[in-house]
């Protein structure tokens, strides 16, 4: 049962500076802003619980404890969701998503369609793009996976291709 | 377009800076936020917990001011049980507690995961099947007690028939409850421990070529 002790300060502060992180992987994870307000929610509550236990390491970043519980709330999520129709598409949000950038080379189209190709791969495939995105270094994703760096490049490598079928199908 | 391509865009701040949350509106998400599955049943557990320890406790009260010996057998074999579930709980609420663990790596906490809900899951399998037959026996022997202690001669032939009833009565439920365990926790936990362990070979399947 989730208590009401009062957050710490150093808590607060830190979550402050990685909540668009914390944000970024609800937003791949879940389509639905109501299920994002809740797997935020639910990764939160995690972090929280988890915080007393934390020991800062010199060779350990936070962002790497961070995206391991963030992570595994969202993969493995044990919740009974209630599973109501989206009222949003996957197509829409993508598109929503797809805003175009300054400078960039490619149309908002090009980016909903890889939106949606990434919303169609697994929770697993899903990690590995998300640290990608991250641009977190190979060692770290390691880290975070608890695989080998190498396996972590046989995987990114099949997830990229994975994105590329889809694309060429669609 | 491929991800590379993506990262850019992926990275950009959000175009409303996220709200502060402050240690009010925290106290209130975390208050309000129920958790998951886990925490449902550990919540479960602590209540059939504590209804165990009052129960014994009960027992513990009313066994010495009780003359009658046979109620007291019967007080302390039901303390007895009261006493399994209490070291039962604890052995559950001590696996629950590790499920709620979450710092650890991506595959760490599935492996942790699927080995703990397939321990939960042998757990309520075995109480399940054992809670029948265990309260039959009480029944029984309780009603054998009874005839016992009435003066007379011993009534052979009651004892006879209604051994046979509770018996073919208990086959026939037992067989239903069997059946019917094995339903709910598959619908309880089997789909999750299925999807979990799915990711787990998933993560650790590295070797084949992608289809």
């Amino acid at each position: 049962m989730a208590t009401a002790t009062a957050p710490s300060a150093d808590f607060l502060a830190a979550l402050h500076e990685y909540q668009p992180l914390v944000r970024r992987v609800c937003r791949l994870y879940c389509q639905d802003a109501d299920d994002q307000q809740d797997l935020f929610q639910e990764i939160v509550l995690q972090l929280w619980r988890a915080w007393p236990r934390y020991v800062p390491q010199p060779d350990a970043k936070l962002s790497t404890w961070l995206y391991r519980i963030a992570l595994n709330v969202a993969i493995s999520n044990l919740r009974q969701r209630t599973r109501r129709p989206a009222s949003v598409s996957v197509e829409d949000e993508a598109w929503h998503l797809a805003q175009p950038v300054e400078g960039s080379a490619y149309e908002p189209e090009e980016t909903a369609a890889l939106y949606a190709a990434i919303n169609r791969l697994s929770d697993v495939d899903k990690a590995f793009v998300l640290l990608y995105l991250e641009d977190r270094p190979y060692d770290e994703m390691a880290d975070i996976l608890g695989i080998t760096q190498n396996n972590v490049r046989v995987k990114m490598h099949r997830v990229q291709e994975k994105l590329r079928k889809q694309l060429v199908r669609a | 377009m491929e991800l590379d391509d993506l990262r850019r865009q992926w990275q950009r701040p959000e175009p409303a800076a996220p709200l502060a949350l402050t240690p009010s509106a925290l106290g209130a998400l975390l208050a309000r936020q129920r958790g998951g599955l886990v925490d449902k049943m550990r919540r479960n557990a602590r209540w059939e917990t504590a209804l165990a320890a009052g129960i014994a406790a009960l027992l513990l009260v009313a066994l010495p001011q009780t003359r009658n010996s046979l109620f007291r057998l019967y007080g302390g074999f039901s303390l007895l049980l009261m006493l399994g579930l209490l070291y039962y709980y604890y052995r559950l609420l001590g696996v629950l507690r590790q499920l709620a663990e979450t710092s650890g790596s991506v595959r760490g906490h599935l492996v942790r995961l699927c080995g703990g809900l397939r321990q939960l899951l042998r757990f309520n399998y075995r109480l399940t099947l054992a809670t029948w037959p265990t309260l039959l026996l009480l029944i029984y022997g309780f009603f054998v007690g009874r005839l016992l202690a009435q003066a007379g001669p011993f009534r052979w032939q009651a004892v006879a028939i209604t051994g046979g009833i509770l018996l073919v009565f208990g086959v026939v439920v037992q067989v239903g409850v069997v059946y019917f365990t094995r339903w709910y926790l598959q619908r309880l936990y089997g789909q999750h421990l299925d999807r979990l362990e799915g990711q787990l070979r998933e993560l650790d399947d590295s070797s084949t070529p992608a289809g």
